[in-house]
């Protein structure tokens, strides 16, 4: 049985092996010869078929990479009707069991790393790395919520006193909806659905639109792992199917990555309680952000240039944790913005599965539309503007070139708005307690960055962000499970940090007894 | 060469070996270098104090004045709270009286280790520094330093920076003095004027997963630079850096070299890192690549242990990757000689053998001598003085490596130095810290 302290995270692979990328080019081939996928309703053990939507590739908009089934309401009412009987079952199982079904699930994805790499690559346009960091970050959150379980099953001791014996145990709050993004497409529908799963509740997962065929191998392992089909129902669909599953009065827990809006709305429609529900739903959302990176006076621009260029520019800066922002101090502004508008003219869009591709495809034509909007609007007020200077690749991907906006007050959009595109804003500060204040000021506070080599600026900063993630001196981006604990406060969600101590606590309800030892006045 | 003869190198080595230790100035005539001496023993001692003076010297030059450079000290000093030293530093620091002072001592402190390691802020300052070497007998090859290049623009002043240094040094050469031992070996003769470049330096496009980028950035300059070196006569060496970049550096080097334009020059080098595991395969690619590649001037090999330890280590356990680097220094000192005896044995080869392990030196030149093969001594500016002294007085052939810059562009080329000399691995230590000659020639 592994601890938590023992866990230790899934190796990603040495990309920077020749033979390495030959045998995931190898892979992309063998999923192509299969595409498209078919993705059905997975409802108790049945494959049910609705009305067929497609994922496509964003690189290459015309492969579509699977068809998928999109869910009605009645769908939900169905699957909700199966996990509240999945999750009699599935509870009732030892934590052990529970683990160890995971785990074999965990193992399952090992088997097909860069099957299920290139299946990212391919339906959401990630980048090898990023799409292998999602395949291993998936097994991560397995193992880790596994031996979390565990952990949280052998309980917390109480203050024993003479004549009385005080327990408290752990018990599973009930069925979850779980509503998954496409930018994780494979770690965090499963991060959600195992955390869910390990505590011993049924889960009904409804996977982004964009993203259902990646959704589906993260259900198929659990599945194939021992999950029962009742405990874990897979919904693929789009506004229908997520608004039903947060109004089922069934609904224990709802947990939900995405944007503030959608957050918002799930968290005002959870709290009504309907007539006939006994209990209060809880909503655990993942929200977004507009993060800031700090870099003061005495930065090393060699290593804040190329940070921030993975971190704003990074999977097309889809990330929630991508830099949209850089608040400089304004005695290195000059020498910063020469060299990281230089840096940004060297970054080369193209597809995904080409390793020398800096800057993918976004999501799809909306999200190409709006970047292309937030892009031309901060060129209009800004000061300096630049681009990647290698001209877009042809045909109809959804590109968009990664752009430097420096110079636009704060109450820009371009300052404002999440925008989860390439496009990073810059802005000079006259110091590090203004660069504060702008932070301050931001409605969401996911992650953060610092450069500074000044041991008591670092804790300055720290001491004051509201960002649930800062990062000091390196990238923003990539945080990994059990070592950077990852969510944020304000708008940008409910907390607690996927992958770290307490994110479990939020799937179960604690049960206290306490039994009077004392027979005839004796302590027995 | 099998064990038997590897074994009866071995009295040759230690008297070899114990000669270059007698030859060896010591503290007594560099009372500098002994004051150095004491402060990198005092570091080893004490680690927090050695983290405090590493990312003192590590943020000196973005300080902007100094009171800004007093303040950055007072923290670092503060930092390092289980340290007495650092203690009583943190103190003055935060003197109103002392502050000042203490930062005017500590940047000149910097300062000068800089001045020993860099020998000059250009080219053309460098001149001084490097015909003094050519006069003792030591060779150079010229380094230049500068920040990281992440544009296209900086590609190019880097580029231009090369270009200009082979011009300054090329025309200087012409009034050098003869040194027979540096100008020719048994293969032929050897340019007077080397320089080492980085090809991260000539191209923002390395990638660690499309070396194909990186190369082709590079290559138009890297071109230049070899016409400019076979014009002027110069020798150009392209120096070997981080894993991630080795694939593309090699693939470059070798490429360019092999077209019919450098058949008949420059003279030109690579560099092989011993640390590496995988260096033996290595460097088989590089035999076999000069089989099939006759050029004018034999392809030079410098045998280096390797600058990147940490941060490839780093790098290997961050990614759960096994780590390209040997982790027993003893096993990586044998592969070092292991591979030194493959390339002094290597016909269409010049051996270059940079270390300054005294038993890896002693070890390359009783192998060479054994065979009656030519060899080539690279020390480091600053670090390998001594070494350098030793090797001259033993009438090796000797390069100096001499990093050229300022005191920004320096300061990553100091730390990396620094690291080196005061880790635990470091046979310079060791010998700082008096391990008796017995010890430091024993077979690895």
């Amino acid at each position: 049985m592994t601890a938590v302290a023992e866990f230790v995270n899934e190796p990603l692979l040495e990309l920077r092996r020749p033979e390495v990328r030959a045998a995931a080019l190898q892979a992309l081939a063998a999923l192509d010869a299969q595409l498209p996928l078919e993705v059905p309703l997975l409802i108790g053990p049945e494959l049910v078929r609705g009305e067929a939507f497609a994922s496509v590739d964003p690189s290459r908009p015309d492969r579509v990479v699977a068809w998928a089934h999109a869910a009605s309401a009645e769908h939900v009412d169905a699957a909700v009707t199966r996990a509240t009987e999945g999750q009699r079952e599935w509870s009732s199982r030892t934590a052990e069991d529970r683990a160890a079904t995971l785990r074999r699930a965990a193992d399952l994805l090992r088997g097909r790393r860069l099957e299920l790499a290139a299946l990212a690559v391919r339906e959401c346009g990630k980048p090898w790395p990023e799409a292998d960091g999602d395949v291993c970050e998936a097994i991560d959150f397995l193992e880790y919520y596994a031996a979390g379980a565990l952990e949280l099953h052998r309980g917390r001791s109480l203050i024993q006193l003479p004549g009385e014996r005080n327990t408290m145990r752990y018990v599973p709050r009930g069925v979850t909806g779980v509503i998954a993004p496409w930018n994780f497409p494979l770690a965090i529908a499963a991060g959600m659905t195992s955390a869910a799963l390990a505590v011993g509740n049924a889960v009904v997962l409804k996977p982004a639109e964009q993203a259902p065929a990646c959704a589906k191998a993260v259900v198929d392992a659990l599945h194939a792992a021992g999950v029962p089909h009742d405990a874990l129902s897979l919904l693929p669909g789009g506004d229908e199917a997520g608004k039903a599953l947060v109004a089922d009065p069934r609904i224990h827990t709802i947990v939900f990555t995405g944007s503030c809006a959608a957050g918002l709305s799930i968290l005002e429609r959870a709290a009504k309680v309907d007539p006939g529900q006994f209990h209060i739903k809880k909503v655990v959302a993942e929200m977004g952000g507009k993060n800031v990176v700090i870099v003061d006076a005495d930065a090393d621009l060699d290593e804040v240039v190329p940070a921030l260029l993975s971190s704003a520019f990074g999977f097309a800066g889809q990330k929630c944790s991508a830099a949209s922002r850089v608040l400089v101090h304004q005695a290195v502004a000059d020498a910063l913005t020469d060299r990281l508008a230089g840096a940004v003219r060297t970054l080369r869009v193209g597809p995904a599965e080409d390793f020398a591709t800096d800057v993918p495809a976004v999501i799809d034509a909306a999200a190409q539309m709006r970047v292309r909007r937030y892009a031309a609007q901060g060129a209009a007020s800004a000061t300096r503007v630049a681009a990647a200077s290698e001209a877009l690749p042809p045909g109809e991907g959804f590109y968009v070139a990664p752009t430097l906006i420096c110079g636009l007050p704060d109450e820009h959009p371009v300052i404002q708005d999440e925008i989860f595109g390439p496009v990073l804003a810059l802005q000079a500060v006259p110091d590090m307690a203004a660069a504060c204040a702008s932070v301050e000021a931001s409605r969401f506070a996911l992650t953060g960055g610092l450069f500074s080599r000044s041991p008591k600026t670092v804790a300055e900063v720290a001491a004051r962000t509201p960002v649930g993630n800062l990062y000091v001196n390196r990238e923003i981006t990539g945080a990994m499970v059990g070592r950077q604990p990852f969510g944020g406060g304000r708008l940008s969600g409910t907390g607690p940090k996927a992958g770290g101590p307490d994110y479990l606590l939020q799937f179960v309800e604690a049960r206290a007894v306490c039994e009077n030892t004392v027979r005839h006045g004796l302590v027995v | 060469m099998d064990a038997d003869t590897t074994h009866d190198l071995e009295p040759a080595v230690k008297t070899i070996g114990a000669r270059l230790a007698d030859a060896m100035p010591g503290a007594r005539h560099t009372p500098r270098a002994a004051v150095e001496r004491r402060v990198m023993g005092a570091m080893v001692a004490d680690p927090e104090l050695r983290a405090a003076v590493f990312r003192f010297v590590d943020v000196r030059p973005a300080c902007a004045d100094p009171a800004d450079l007093a303040r950055h000290l007072g923290e670092l000093l503060a930092e390092a709270q289980d340290s007495p030293l650092a203690r009583r530093g943190a103190a003055l620091a935060g003197g109103a009286l002392t502050r000042r002072p203490l930062a005017h001592a500590a940047a000149a402190g910097v300062r000068q280790m800089a001045q020993r390691f860099i020998i000059g802020a250009d080219a053309r300052a460098a001149l001084p520094g490097v015909e003094k070497l050519w006069r003792s007998g030591a060779a150079t090859t010229i380094d230049l330093l500068g920040e990281a290049t992440v544009t296209e623009e900086e590609a190019d002043s880097y580029a231009a920076r090369c270009e200009a240094a082979l011009l300054v040094l090329h025309e200087a050469s012409q009034r050098w003095d003869r040194r027979p031992l540096l100008e020719a070996d048994g293969a032929g003769p050897i340019p007077r004027v080397n320089l080492s470049v980085k090809v991260s330096a000539l191209t923002p496009l390395l990638r660690a997963l499309a070396p194909e980028r990186g190369i082709a950035g590079a290559e138009p300059r890297l071109r230049r630079l070899l016409r400019v070196a076979r014009d002027t006569g110069a020798h150009l060496h392209v120096d070997m850096e981080s894993f991630d970049t080795r694939e593309a550096i090699t693939e470059l080097t070798l490429r360019l070299l092999g077209e019919p334009e450098f058949a008949d020059g420059p003279s030109a080098g690579i560099v092989l890192q011993a640390y590496l595991t995988e260096s033996p395969e290595h460097l088989d690619r590089l035999l076999d690549w000069a089989r099939e590649h006759p050029r004018a001037h034999p392809l030079t090999i410098r045998l280096v242990k390797g600058a990147y330890w940490d941060h490839e280590t780093v790098e290997a356990v961050q990614h759960g990757w096994p780590s390209p680097v040997f982790s027993e220094r003893r096993a990586c000192d044998r592969n070092f000689e292991a591979l030194s005896r493959r390339i002094i044995d290597a016909r269409g080869i010049r051996a270059a053998i940079a270390s300054h392990n005294l038993r890896s030196i002693a070890h390359a030149a009783a192998y060479a001598d054994a065979r009656g093969r030519d060899v080539e001594f690279q020390v480091l500016r600053g670090l390998g003085d001594d070494t350098l002294a030793a090797l001259l007085a033993a009438g090796r052939r000797t390069r100096c490596y001499a990093p050229v810059g300022d005191l920004v562009a320096g300061m990553a080329y100091l730390v990396r130095r620094l690291l080196e000399n005061t880790s635990n691995d470091s046979f310079l230590r060791a010998q700082a810290e008096g391990v008796d000659l017995t010890t430091l020639l024993e077979a690895p």
